[in-house]
């Protein structure tokens, strides 16, 4: 701030308007001094206007390097504002709408962009960067003596310009205008002076200066929105620190008639005077949280006084406020809100759990106003709850409770027995003695924070039901969307896909908070999950034709949802989930590699196949059977994930090892379906059992060794019959392993290595139980050797194609060599018989 | 022999769908690979004796050569008529159901006995239920090893079977494998 100030200081004041000369007012005074003195006068005559005016461009008394290094500085700062108006959250482009010229260019509204950045970005960073009462003075401190260097060379600055004035007139319409900006900036320093003095006095004793709240808040109403900014954000810092632990309740008027001591009077003023300014700057900030200019600023304000004192007074206000803005298309104010929001669940302790009832009732609420249409940030906080386990077990607790009143009850009765024939003056006594003992208690518990158990589960109950209640909203809402989809699509081809954008973040959230679902929403819960991980598509043939609603992964989180329900839910009854089966079976054959998600699929075999205790025959079978072959088409961490939860089925299923065998048909445990049927849509009527594995052994050499070994390894489970031990590798592992090692595996020989290390750990790990330490040292180790051995074999090879050149040459030399001699007895045979013609 | 009038057809249709549901489809169309023709037949339901018989095409067309009192049996029989004329599925049909049941049953093994010498499935019995149970539906009973033991009528649904006492019945039973031995004469 100062800097740029100091810069404008040295740096020229724009040209003066251009005046033609006949224009130039001469002051008297100036004609009488010329007239005077002539001599003087002649200098006038050899003044080159030109140069003149092109110093006055740069600057009168400077030295050159001096200025080359202000130009920079300003350069640097202009490129540094530019940064910050790209990334920045300070300028509203909304307001500044750039006007296009003819010939293209943009021109911004420059004043809007001055208005913004003049300070309070710098000013804002500051304020809310140091929380911290010493570093919030310092900086304090640090304005003023900026602003009074400031008022000293403006003054200077002032000396300054008259110098030139003497020689050029029309400069004073400019030195107006500087001292009109200087006033204007003056008056800017001064509020902001003012605003960092009441502010200091206020954190240093805040006791006996609390009056000047009121005067802060005044500032606030200022015209200047740079002003209004600071003083929010001034306020705010004061109140974060000001504001007591303890909810302050304004006394009554009985309570005022009372005679009360001064110390009494004293704070009675100081809490209503806080409360009332603190009233007053809440108002302030709805008022300006409806203006983009502010909304940002007046945000900010109260997510912080949220997140700092959530059992304050007025906490319901800004609360809503928060909630309201939580969905907001403002990227930083939806973050701040959400981030608010979820430490308001996290530090339940702050506010003893009002407050996240309210919010997730407000949470709630807002759903069902917008009809399920926002964004997907406003339902993940929920995921941030946390349930007491424990209080949702009440009766322990209760008979315990019980056992104790009974035992004290005894006690008393056999004290009465005992006490019988004592008179009755100490039985009053002893009665007197536990009434008190009794008030005391009530006392105690209403002075401490800690709620009563009881309290506390209501309380509890309430955000589930609340919770619970959006989830259920927003599914139903995604049914009644994909339901009213295919009536739509033949009326009008090109129907609006409503969008459900916290499909995925309610999926989520009923994952996790599985375990609580009352049982008797179970059913239906299971219901709508089924219809949903279908995608629609049993409402009948014509929705067949029309592109499914949900995407595939979020149909297969909708199975992953169900099993984790059920799993949670299960006390003793094993819950057989067969429509998610045929659903899974279903969407394993509709997953694209780029397009869905690995690790959702991956998680879904886990869960689905892996976890799941017992399977049909006929239905493991299918599935090994089906993701085998889609392994096949997989990129190679989804196909090893695949091949994972294969090798995991058929260890646990001795039956369709079958599958391994090299005849077709299945024999007698392929049951009434006598030939596979690979386009069938339910696993149990695939007859997969008749069919064998030939997927494997085309696996076996598949370009990534650890998939091909993984392949031959279970293309040869059967003949080792004596492998009983259950790898422990799970597919969702498993992928992640083969995403990591995708990235890594740019030398070959480092996917060689992996495929060792992966074989010694899944063949027999109760062998090699090794740290990982050792194994990492091992395999460095290994890769050492690896290259040497390596290099050998090239060498070798290499040698070996040497060798076999040099013999090519040696045979035609060779041969040559007999051409020639065949060549030669041929003359010595011809010659003799020339001679002998001869 | 005769082909099923149309009550009997909708009788048995009935009963069969309780059981396998949609997969019905599947028991009617299933291709045959009995007799010698180059393209599969169908199966079809045949009446004889009070007997419903489910048979191939080719099956049917050969039994046509054995006279009527002749005839003891073809194909595989899946239910009768009872006296009062209501329509019966016996255990032969069981496997034709397991292999399209909609809704299962896994027995405990240590109450696999119970069930096959005729009683009811109980909660205690149960290892593993297949979810959505209608009370009324038509429940196959497997073993843990899925050995298909018999069938009988869901009494309750799958979200009841939560909160029953652990002697509340489940499945009402109607026929189990036991029948082979316990009433050998009468099939």
């Amino acid at each position: 701030m100062g800097k740029k100030q100091k810069d404008k200081i040295v740096l020229p004041p724009d040209l003066p308007p251009e005046i033609p000369d006949d224009e130039v007012e001469v002051s008297d005074e100036d004609l009488q001094f010329v007239n005077e003195n002539r001599g003087y006068a002649s200098l006038f005559s050899t003044l080159d206007t030109q140069s003149i005016t092109k110093h006055v461009t740069r600057v009168a008394d400077a030295k050159d390097d001096a200025l080359e290094k202000l130009y920079e500085k300003r350069l640097r700062k202009n490129a540094l504002k530019k940064e910050k108006e790209e990334t920045g959250i300070q300028v509203d482009r909304v307001d500044a709408l750039p006007i296009k010229s003819l010939d293209g260019q943009l021109y911004y509204r420059t004043a809007a962009k001055a208005e913004s950045q003049n300070g309070p970005s710098e000013e804002e960073t500051g304020e809310d960067g140091n929380d911290d009462k010493g570093l919030v003075k310092l900086t304090k401190a640090e304005k003023r003596a900026k602003l009074k260097k400031l008022r000293k060379e403006g003054k200077k600055q002032g000396k300054e310009v008259p110098k030139e004035e003497v020689e050029q007139t029309p400069q004073s319409a400019v030195l107006a205008e500087v001292k009109e900006d200087l006033t204007t900036e003056e008056a800017f320093e001064s509020k902001k002076s003012k605003l960092a003095e009441l502010g200091n006095a206020l954190l240093t004793d805040p006791e006996s200066n609390i009056k000047f709240l009121k005067d802060m808040v005044q500032i606030c109403r200022d015209n200047d929105p740079t002003i209004v900014k600071l003083g929010l954000l001034s306020l705010l810092a004061v109140f974060k620190d000001i504001i007591p632990g303890y909810r302050i309740r304004l006394p009554t008027e009985k309570e005022l008639e009372m005679k009360v001591s001064k110390t009494v009077r004293k704070m009675r003023y100081y809490e209503s005077t806080l409360l009332s300014s603190y009233k007053a700057y809440l108002q302030r900030l709805m008022y300006l949280e409806k203006k983009p200019l502010f909304q940002l600023v007046a945000v900010r304000c109260i997510c912080t006084l949220l997140d700092a004192h959530p059992h304050f007074n007025f906490k319901e206000n800004l609360l809503d406020a928060t909630i309201r803005n939580i969905s907001s298309t403002n990227e930083a104010i939806r973050k701040l809100c959400c981030s608010t929001v979820k430490s308001l669940f996290t530090n339940e302790g702050k506010h003893g759990g009002e407050s996240t009832v309210e919010a997730v009732r407000l949470i709630a609420d807002l759903v069902k106003a917008n009809n399920c249409q926002l964004h997907p940030d406003s339902i993940e906080v929920f995921l941030s709850l946390s349930f007491d386990e424990d209080l949702g077990k009440p009766e322990k607790n209760d008979e315990d409770q019980k056992f104790k009143n009974k035992k004290n009850k005894k006690r008393k009765n056999m004290e009465g027995l005992n006490q019988l024939p004592d008179n009755d003056r100490k039985r009053s006594r002893l009665e007197s003695n536990s009434k008190t003992k009794e008030e005391v208690e009530a006392e105690y518990k209403a002075a401490s924070f800690t709620l009563d158990v009881a309290e506390r589960r209501q309380m509890q109950s309430e955000t589930l039901s609340a919770v619970f209640e959006t989830y259920f909203r927003i599914l139903k809402h995604t049914m009644h969307s994909i339901a009213t989809r295919p009536e739509v699509n033949t009326g009008a081809l090109s129907a609006t896909v409503e969008p459900h954008p916290l499909f995925a973040p309610c999926l989520k959230g009923l994952g996790k908070f599985s375990h609580l679902i009352d049982l008797d929403f179970m059913g239906d819960l299971m219901n709508h999950l089924k219809v949903l991980a279908s995608g629609g598509s049993n409402s009948g043939n014509s929705s067949e034709k029309c592109p499914k609603v949900l995407t595939v992964t979020e149909r297969l989180q909708c199975c992953i949802v169900a099993f984790k329900v059920m799993r949670n839910n299960l006390d003793a009854l094993n819950v057989d989930l067969q429509d998610f089966f045929v659903h899974l079976y279903n969407l394993i054959m509709e997953y694209r590699p780029g397009r869905d998600q690995g690790e959702v699929l991956a998680e879904a075999l886990k869960i689905m196949l892996c976890e799941d205790k017992q399977h049909d025959m006929q239905k493991t079978a299918a599935f090994i059977k089906r993701l085998a072959t889609l392994s096949l088409c997989y990129g190679s961490a989804e196909s090893m994930a695949a091949l994972v939860t294969v090798k995991h089925l058929l260890q646990k299923n001795v039956k369709c090892r079958n599958l391994l065998e090299n005849d077709t048909g299945g024999g007698s445990v392929s049951g009434t379906i006598p030939k596979y049927l690979p386009y069938s849509m339910d696993p149990n009527l695939s007859g997969a059992l008749a069919s064998v594995l030939w997927e494997l052994n085309l696996l076996s050499k598949h370009y990534h060794p650890s998939i091909s070994t993984m392949a031959a390894g279970i293309s040869s489970m059967n003949v080792a019959q004596n492998q009983v031990i259950l790898s422990k590798t799970s597919p969702t592992q498993a992928l992640k392993e083969m995403s990591l090692d995708q990235e890594l595996t740019s030398p070959q020989h480092n996917g060689t290595i992996k495929l060792n290390n992966k074989k010694r750990r899944t063949n027999d790990p109760a062998v090699s139980p090794s740290p990982s330490s050792t194994s990492v040292a091992s395999s460095s180790f290994d890769e050492d050797e690896l290259r040497k051995k390596l290099g050998s074999h090239f060498m070798l090879l290499r040698d070996i194609r040497e060798n076999g050149r040099l013999r090519k040459q040696l045979d035609k030399t060779t041969l040559s060599l007999q051409l020639y001699e065949q060549y030669k007895k041929q003359k010595q045979r011809s010659k003799p018989k020339k001679k002998a013609i001869a | 022999m005769r082909p099923l009038d149309e009550k009997e057809t909708t009788a048995v249709f009935e009963k069969l769908f309780k059981f396998v549901g949609n997969n019905l489809k599947n028991i009617v169309e299933n291709p045959s690979h009995e007799g010698p023709d180059p393209n599969p037949g169908r199966y079809c339901f045949r009446l004889h004796k009070n007997k419903i018989y489910y048979a191939s095409e080719s099956l049917v067309k050969r039994a046509t050569n054995v006279a009527r009192p002749n005839l003891v049996s073809l194909g595989t029989c899946i239910g009768k008529y009872t006296h009062g004329g209501n329509f019966h599925l016996t255990v032969q049909a069981l496997n034709l159901l397991a292999a399209n049941a909609k809704h299962k049953v896994w027995l405990k093994p240590q109450s696999e006995m119970s069930f096959l010498y005729g009683n009811h499935v109980l909660k205690s019995a149960l290892g593993r239920i297949t979810e959505n149970i209608a009370p009324g539906d038509g429940v196959v009973v497997f073993s843990m090893a899925d050995v298909p033991l018999g069938f009988g009528v869901a009494a309750k649904s799958t979200q009841d079977c939560r909160k029953l006492d652990p002697n509340g019945i489940v499945v009402l039973h109607q026929a189990d494998v036991g029948e082979y031995l316990r009433m050998e004469d009468e099939l």
